[in-house]
């Protein structure tokens, strides 16, 4: 009963779309439509995600609390930094002067907001990822991978499912 | 560093400069200067290059734009087609003017150059990082940049001449921006003594090295807000207010007939200094 | 014409572009080298000066700033490029930037560097540069949060390190297909390590899409901030001729419009050297060098408003600045400031020159003249004609030092520009499979509605 994993490539969107459709749709035994299949694909496509189905992204949330935490920790440093030990004027103006706070503070904010989406942005979509057991350097190049994980009984039943829509290849793992 | 700090002092670091209901105490620097005493004789800027170890460039760098004379005479001549277009040159000594609002200190990176409480534009030469930002900004131009390392070229100090270098000044080498500080070595060391003393400088006790070669007492150099000392008189005499940048005399019909005036006042630095004009001969 | 063949097969666009990665044409070879010649020039100017001081470049009292900060700010201001194109037009869906904006980016990149550069060349102390850095230290002494040329120094970095985050971010779907394809070697080693396991899962491409989106949207203000703080350095200074409120638009301008014209110079090297000519198409190339031609309008307006104003104005000494410039001893180059840059685009207006190759490549090398020349004009003759008439009784030109460094600079910028083109796919594949895969989807579409319209007209 152990989970081995499947690599079936195909041509273009509309047959991985097929694929993913019976999968769901036919609830095989021992495979977990939601969690055991993974597509993967040259190019980023919408439709994917619709017959997928909706996943939230929560990179903006990153985003959002770091550009504006960033900000106004930075605004406040600056202001403290300036007030602190040599005050000194400075051509008249005010030792905490607002004009040039603001301008550094928009731009940390900025600093702030781009680093923590990148940081959002790896630990949201999973990177460094560990490569999958099964990969093909066609879905790279011009077609889409369907990756499932399933116990060894179904594992017939899939293939055949894959052979129906025209799979230009199909992997498997070797027996452990 | 803390935050604490900031939300203590909040209305006064909130204060702008120079404003009257924080007047400067208990010193503030000025000078005034009377071009009609002034000769053009240069004593002044020789003065100040012994004080100050201010180097000799030579005359092919001199020409080319790069002396080092914090203070220098200016002379100006008027094109109105003389015989001899030489003759009847107007002089105009001219420093670091200690601006209380000074272009130059807003803008240097580092905050190599800040306002001391004694109302003295300061120049710290270990924190100049050489961007000349703040030359740039003034309008006097009276801020000069050690383009070479003049403490190792030859012929700066010859032989002899490294004897009369003064100890009480450091000595800059390249890459670093300077300027006249009013001989604050001088100032300094009497602000403490009289502190020591336990009380203020009195007018007098310190002179400026340009003040002390002067032959004809062109230069007052003292405490503004010393009601006893002369330039206190003197800028009061003028009706010159260090913190106004124009003045009110200015405004009256027909003139005043005093020859006070702060070189450009409109651009608001508010400079230290005050000239006095020279009295022409159309004037008399 | 179509900007890009529809039939395009996305196992071609691979090939194609990889190849590039070790088979460029001899000129590749020719131009890196020139480019590390013109480098030593510069270093050794720069030995020189570092060693004796600044008073090798010419510089006086008062003429304090000279080509190096001309330079810096054209640097950054040809950084602008890149962003505009990759985050910009993508928000617009003008998806004819993709087989472009892989390098737009990158010369962002390596502007900003280059930029950097001048900044040391410029400082009189520059082992102390990191006095600039606020940190912590036992003195409490921070760097003046005041002066504009901090701002610059923050500006700068932020925009540095967020263009080379966003330019790898975007390349991380090209470094697996590079991963994927390459020989093994150095090359397959540092590809699998910067492709960070990229394999194209669904996960990995909705995150993916939404991170480039708001990174996007983070690169245009601050793009246009950069550039503004730039300016500020003259903006916020008191000196005739700087002291311009119109001038943070007007440098941001002319940073569009050098950048552009870079990007049509780039272009036609690049297109030439590594083969693209079906990605790079000429189509693409005449849309870039219209948007060239509007920027430069919009340049030559401001710069026309900043001459108006003036004149209008009783600022006397601003007025005695402009007269100086179109007659004093910088007129010649005032003159070819104005000419390069306001009547030299006019070319770009006949539809004859748009794809005209060798036409558009001197073109748009005058333009970057023009705006360097812009540059250089705006900082030497307010030094020149400034407030203080006992300034006035010299002249000044910078030395050939600094000109050595200001010729090494574009050494260096096409050495680190070149060596980038041979390591990483200066076309972005997976951008280019997109457009191809969406404009076929289009004209399939149009086709079965019986709407083909004849010359399919560009992005959808």
């Amino acid at each position: 009963m152990s989970k081995r994993h499947l690599l079936a490539l195909f041509t273009d969107f509309d047959a991985a779309e097929k694929v993913v459709t019976e999968l769901r749709n036919l609830g095989i035994k021992g495979f977990n439509a939601e969690k055991d299949m993974i597509v993967k694909s040259p190019i980023e496509h919408p439709e994917v995600e619709e017959f997928l189905g909706d996943r939230p992204v929560r990179v903006q949330w990153f985003t959002l609390f770091g550009a504006v935490g960033m900000g106004a920790l930075m605004f406040l440093l600056i202001s403290a930094a300036q007030g602190n030990f040599f005050a000194q004027m400075k051509g008249g103006k005010p030792i905490v002067p607002f004009p040039p706070n603001f301008v550094l503070t928009y731009e940390m904010f900025i600093l702030g907001g781009v680093y923590i989406t990148v940081l959002g942005f790896l630990i949201c979509a999973g990177l460094p990822a560990r490569r999958s057991p099964l990969y093909s350097a066609k879905v790279s190049e011009d077609q889409i991978g369907i990756l499932v994980q399933a116990d060894e009984s179904a594992s017939g039943t899939l293939k055949s499912i894959f052979t129906k829509h025209q799979a230009l290849e199909i992997q498997e793992e070797a027996g452990k | 560093m803390s935050i604490s700090t900031l939300f203590e002092n909040y209305s006064e670091f909130r204060h702008f400069h120079p404003v009257d209901d924080m007047p400067h105490n208990p010193y503030k620097w000025a000078m005034a200067i009377d071009l009609d005493a002034c000769s053009g004789c240069n004593a002044c800027s020789v003065a100040c290059y012994a004080e100050n170890n201010l180097p000799v460039v030579g005359r092919e760098k001199f020409a080319h734009g790069q002396a080092m004379h914090w203070m220098r005479i200016e002379r100006y001549w008027d094109e109105d087609g003389r015989d001899f277009p030489d003759q009847g040159a107007r002089y105009l000594p001219m420093m670091c003017q200690q601006c209380e609002a000074a272009p130059c200190e807003t803008v240097c990176p580092v905050g190599a150059t800040n306002h001391t409480p004694d109302g003295v534009n300061s120049q710290i030469y270990n924190r100049c990082i050489g961007s000349r930002y703040c030359s740039a900004n003034c309008p006097y131009k009276v801020r000069y940049f050690n383009w070479y390392d003049y403490p190792t070229t030859d012929n700066v100090w010859p032989a002899e001449m490294n004897m009369q270098l003064n100890p009480d000044v450091t000595v800059r080498g390249k890459g670093v921006m300077e300027k006249c500080t009013f001989c604050i070595q001088r100032f300094k060391v009497a602000e403490n003594d009289a502190k020591t003393q336990g009380r203020l400088v009195r007018d007098g006790d310190v002179q400026t090295a340009c003040q002390q070669a002067c032959p004809t007492n062109a230069i007052t150099f003292g405490n503004l807000v010393d009601p006893e000392s002369r330039v206190h008189k003197q800028w009061q005499a003028q009706q010159v207010d260090l913190a106004k940048d124009a003045q009110v005399k200015d405004q009256e019909e027909g003139g005043n007939g005093l020859r006070g005036y702060r070189i450009y006042e409109q651009l608001r630095p508010y400079p230290s200094v005050m000239y006095m004009e020279r009295v022409r001969e159309s004037a008399i | 014409m179509k900007d890009i063949r529809e039939d395009i097969a996305w196992a071609q666009i691979n090939k194609d572009v990889l190849k590039s990665l070790e088979n460029p044409r001899k000129l590749y070879w020719v131009i890196l080298f020139v480019a590390i010649a013109m480098v030593g020039v510069a270093a050794g100017c720069e030995i020189y000066q570092y060693n004796t001081g600044l008073g090798v470049g010419n510089f006086d009292n008062p003429h304090v700033w000279g080509l190096y900060i001309a330079s810096f700010i054209f640097w950054i201001g040809m950084s602008h490029s890149g962003t505009l194109l990759s985050a910009i037009l993508h928000l617009m869906h003008a998806d004819w930037r993709k087989p472009i904006y892989r390098f737009a980016e990158a010369m962002t990149t390596f502007s900003l560097m280059t930029a950097g550069l001048f900044v040391a060349v410029h400082l009189g102390r520059v082992w102390q540069v990191y006095f600039a850095i606020p940190y912590p230290n036992m003195r409490q002494v921070w760097p003046n949060f005041q002066s504009p040329l901090l701002w610059d120094a923050m500006a700068i970095f932020t925009y540095l390190s967020s263009s080379i985050l966003f330019l790898y971010v975007g390349m991380i779907p090209d470094l697996a297909i590079c991963r994927d394809n390459m020989n093994p070697g150095w090359r397959r080693k540092l590809y699998t390590a910067l492709a960070l396991g990229w394999e194209g899962t669904d996960r990995q491409w909705r995150n993916f899409r939404m991170t480039y989106l708001t990174i996007a949207c983070f690169l245009i203000p601050l793009a246009v901030s950069v550039h503004s703080i730039v300016a500020s350095d003259f903006a916020m200074s008191q000196q005739p001729g700087w002291h311009i409120t119109s001038f943070p638009p007007y440098f941001v301008a002319g940073a569009l419009y050098s950048g552009c014209a870079a990007i049509i110079t780039l272009f036609v090297i690049l297109r030439y050297v590594f083969k693209f000519e079906e990605y790079m198409t000429l189509p693409i190339l005449k849309k870039i060098v219209r948007l060239t031609f509007a920027i430069s309008m919009v340049w030559t307006y401001l710069n026309l408003v900043e001459y108006a104003t003036v004149w209008y104005g009783h600022d006397m000494a601003a007025k005695h600045l402009l007269i100086e410039k179109a007659t004093g001893t910088y007129a010649p180059f005032w003159w070819m400031m104005n000419f390069c840059g306001s009547v030299v685009p006019f070319i770009m207006f006949f539809k004859r020159f748009q794809t005209n190759i060798p036409v558009l490549f001197s073109v748009s090398l005058l333009l970057n003249l023009g705006m360097w020349l812009e540059r250089w004009m705006i900082v030497a003759p307010t030094f020149a004609d400034g407030y203080y008439p006992w300034t006035w009784d010299h002249d000044q030109w910078p030395s050939l030092v600094q000109w050595g460094i200001v010729f090494g600079s574009f050494g260096w910028f096409t050495m680190l520009f070149m060596i980038f083109c041979k390591i990483f796919p200066s076309v972005s594949m997976y951008e280019v499979k997109e457009m191809v895969y969406h404009r076929s989807q289009a004209t399939k579409k149009l086709e079965a509605t019986g709407k083909f319209a004849a010359a399919g007209k560009g992005a959808h």
